[in-house]
């Protein structure tokens, strides 16, 4: 261990041991699905920065969200979304959920992600290489040292407008909210 | 027993690819099985309709993610027919070392997915490296690893640069040497046959009436192969095998695959040998200003999971009229694999459905 | 080849009236019907040894005011002779509520072809046993893949009109 570190661990071992131990979910979104399995077999390992693949949600800290999103697959992404514990951290990985991509002008895929799950950080590129996952994953570090990955924060406070976006998109959900005023007021006070 | 019904949906350790299967289950008999596609849906054919012919290159590659050159060829090979320009000889043989290529690393590709849902760890980490050396080879010719536009009408974008020879024979060389250890370790491997042979059992006249295509005819005994039938590209003048094996069950149709693997490696060989010289491609008219008549084409090749086709139409205008596909995982995955998992157990799923080579993005389109 | 093709010709025009066919290039022939004798056209060329079913595919022609049905069958057999003809079975339908029979008894594998017909142009086929929606999620006015359905102006219409959570944020401070 570098003893510049030992002092950051000793201030706070909860945000060191999140920031080196992230759990992606495994869930093959879309087309990016290509540049991840190199990612974590042998050539790019991606065990030394402390992502392994997870077979469930509720094991959870890291969503990558790998290409396109189209409509029957966001009423799947939001599900799996809420089922994960908190914190958890979202990164859009490809140019699609940024703007649309190459699919613009598509009935079928969603084109600004952001409007219906918080996202923490974009990688750009029509496909990035594995070594951007390595720069987007150390970004996060520094973005979680600093308190700013806080995504999760921002859907607890304003549920109410994320699920507004979500049901003009999908019609009305099956599942009941998330997070409802009367529970917050009781968790605050 | 009662029958209970089970998701073995998008987000599962078990699936490749975002396609959802719904089960009923009588303890872990699999009953009834129902496949649900639609995740991947972008509307392709009607995004071709609203660009022009030469904007719909970085489009068609995309349709299936895990080998897509093949589609390039396909487009490429309609818009020279309607338009009838020709491709000069050295561009067909660049063309078929290409092609034959994407076929290694796409079945390279699968052979890390089977593995890793039977629990073979080492095999697919091997094949994953392998596959990503053939990525090198790709990224120094075109420079995309995943997408490479390298196909166009009237032959290809450009020539091989200097010494690009033998670095494809250095790296085949590479991966050719390790056949034996992939053998010991897991195509000889007894635990392999105990949990492949009988799975997903297929006779040759339910395969054929069910409409299957590539390696899952393959193994059932019959010798179909659209470069022997329909020749395109080089392909008529080298000579190879098309292997068959006779049970038609996951076990059979895993050595097909690897059997196709070595022909190929073989075939990549002797077309270097045989290429002659010559310009690498014929000149197309200015794309702002490129009118095709109305006619229509049909056109077929032999993509790594089967026959591949497109029928495409053009009405005297600058961008396609109507194009369609025409892929080997629609009937794969949405006929056959409702038949294949009755009776099943509810473990072998992602194994039949993988020997199946079902993509997911090729229902969908 | 020829001789092949010359026979084929000569046996469909004799046991059809009311058919035409197009010998269009060296593999490819085109067999025009109506569409009441589509299936037994399909069951004879079926017999004579055709029966791989490739294609279902559609053609809106607006201008006509019809739709275009195309039926592309090839042939299971290791002979490369035969082995490498394609037969187009092309009929029309009139655009205004189209029907046509289903030719699942002939062709199995032709279900998801006509399922997916069904729900991207709107045709339906009767005696169909399972015609639900296979691959879109919401259901749309006019059917996606027909001509008068813009996607640009869709998305415009759409896609466009939901603000951003900062946007939502700031109008309602403001209220």
């Amino acid at each position: 261990m570098d003893r510049n570190k030992i002092g950051k661990w000793l201030k706070s071992p909860g945000k060191m041991a999140q920031k080196y131990s992230l759990h992606a979910l495994y869930f093959c979104t879309g087309c990016g699905i290509i540049e991840i399995p190199p990612t974590i077999t042998a050539r790019w390992d991606a065990e030394r920065f402390g992502v392994i693949p997870v077979a469930t949600p509720r094991q959870a800290n890291l969503f990558l969200i790998t290409g396109y999103v189209s409509l029957k697959t966001l009423k799947y992404i939001i599900r799996s979304y809420e089922q994960m514990p908190e914190p958890k951290f979202t990164v859009g990985f490809g140019s699609c959920p940024i703007n649309g991509g190459m699919y613009w002008d598509s009935y079928n895929t969603i084109k600004h992600l952001d409007k219906y799950i918080p996202i923490d950080g974009w990688i750009a590129g029509c496909m990035p290489r594995p070594e951007a996952v390595f720069v987007a994953v150390t970004h996060l570090w520094t973005l979680i040292d600093k308190g700013k990955a806080d995504g999760y924060k921002k859907y607890r406070e304003d549920y109410e407008l994320y699920r507004e976006n979500q049901e003009s998109v999908l019609g009305k959900l099956e599942w009941p909210p998330l997070f409802s005023k009367e529970k917050q007021h009781e968790a605050s006070v | 027993m009662r029958e209970l019904e089970l998701y073995y949906g998008p987000q599962h350790l078990g699936m490749v690819g975002n396609f959802s299967i719904t089960l009923g289950v009588e303890g872990d008999r699999i009953v009834k099985a129902t496949s649900n596609p639609g995740f991947l849906h972008r509307g392709f054919e009607k995004l071709m309709e609203q660009r022009t012919w030469i904007q719909n290159f970085p489009l068609v590659c995309r349709i299936n993610v895990v080998e897509p050159d093949h589609m390039e060829l396909m487009y490429a090979m309609a818009v020279e027919k309607l338009a009838g320009i020709e491709v000069p000889e050295r561009a067909q043989y660049i063309r078929s070392i290409y092609l034959e290529l994407a076929r290694v690393g796409s079945h390279l590709f699968g052979l890390w997915a089977y593995a890793n849902m039977l629990g073979f760890d080492t095999v697919a980490n091997w094949a994953m490296y392998h596959r990503d050396l053939v990525l090198d080879l790709f990224e120094e010719l075109t420079g995309g690893r995943a997408y490479h536009i390298y196909i166009w009408p009237g032959g290809v974008r450009r020539d091989f640069p200097e010494g690009f020879k033998d670095k494809i024979v250095n790296t085949l060389h590479t991966i050719g040497s390790c056949v034996p250890d992939y053998d010991d370790t897991f195509f000889n491997n007894r635990v392999f046959e105990k949990r492949a042979k009988g799975i997903g059992k297929l006779t040759q006249k339910e395969a054929v009436d069910m409409g299957a295509v590539g390696q899952v005819l393959r193994a059932t005994g019959m010798k179909r192969d659209i470069r022997k039938q329909e020749p395109y590209a080089a392909y008529d003048q080298v000579e190879f095998n098309v292997p068959t094996r006779e049970d038609g069950d996951a076990y059979s149709r895993i050595w097909v695959v690897r059997d196709e693997m070595i022909e190929s490696v073989h075939m990549i060989f002797k077309l270097l040998d045989q290429m002659p010289e010559g310009v690498a491609y014929n000149k197309v008219p200015n794309p702002f200003k490129w009118k095709i008549p109305k006619n229509e084409a049909y056109v077929r090749c032999e993509s790594s999971r089967g026959e591949l086709g497109l029928y495409l139409v053009s009405n005297d205008t600058d961008k396609p009229y109507r194009a369609h596909y025409r892929t080997p995982s629609f009937n794969h995955g949405l006929t056959i694999l409702e038949k294949a998992l009755v009776n099943e157990s509810v473990s072998d799923v992602g194994n039949i459905m993988i020997s199946l080579y079902i993509t997911a993005p090729e229902i969908d389109r | 080849m020829n001789h092949l093709r010359q026979i084929l010709k000569d046996n469909l025009l004799s046991s059809f009236e009311d058919i035409k066919i197009n010998i269009a290039e060296e593999n490819r022939i085109i067999i025009e019907c109506r569409k009441e004798s589509i299936i037994t056209v399909l069951s004879h060329l079926k017999s004579d040894g055709f029966n791989h079913l490739s294609l279902i595919s559609c053609v809106d022609w607006i201008n006509e005011n019809t739709f275009e049905l195309v039926y592309i069958l090839t042939a299971y057999t290791e002979d490369p002779e035969k082995g490498g003809l394609n037969l187009l079975v092309k009929t029309k339908v009139v655009r205004d509520k189209p029907t046509l029979y289903t030719v699942i008894n002939v062709f199995s594998n032709a279900e998801p072809f006509e399922r997916e017909l069904h729900e991207l142009y709107g045709i339906h086929f009767s005696g169909h046993p399972r015609l639900t929606p296979l691959l879109l999620e919401r259901s749309y006015e006019i059917p996606p893949f027909r001509k008068d359905f813009d996607t640009r102006q869709y998305v415009e219409d759409f896609f466009k009109q939901i603000p951003t959570i900062e946007e939502k944020k700031r109008t309602n401070e403001r209220t």
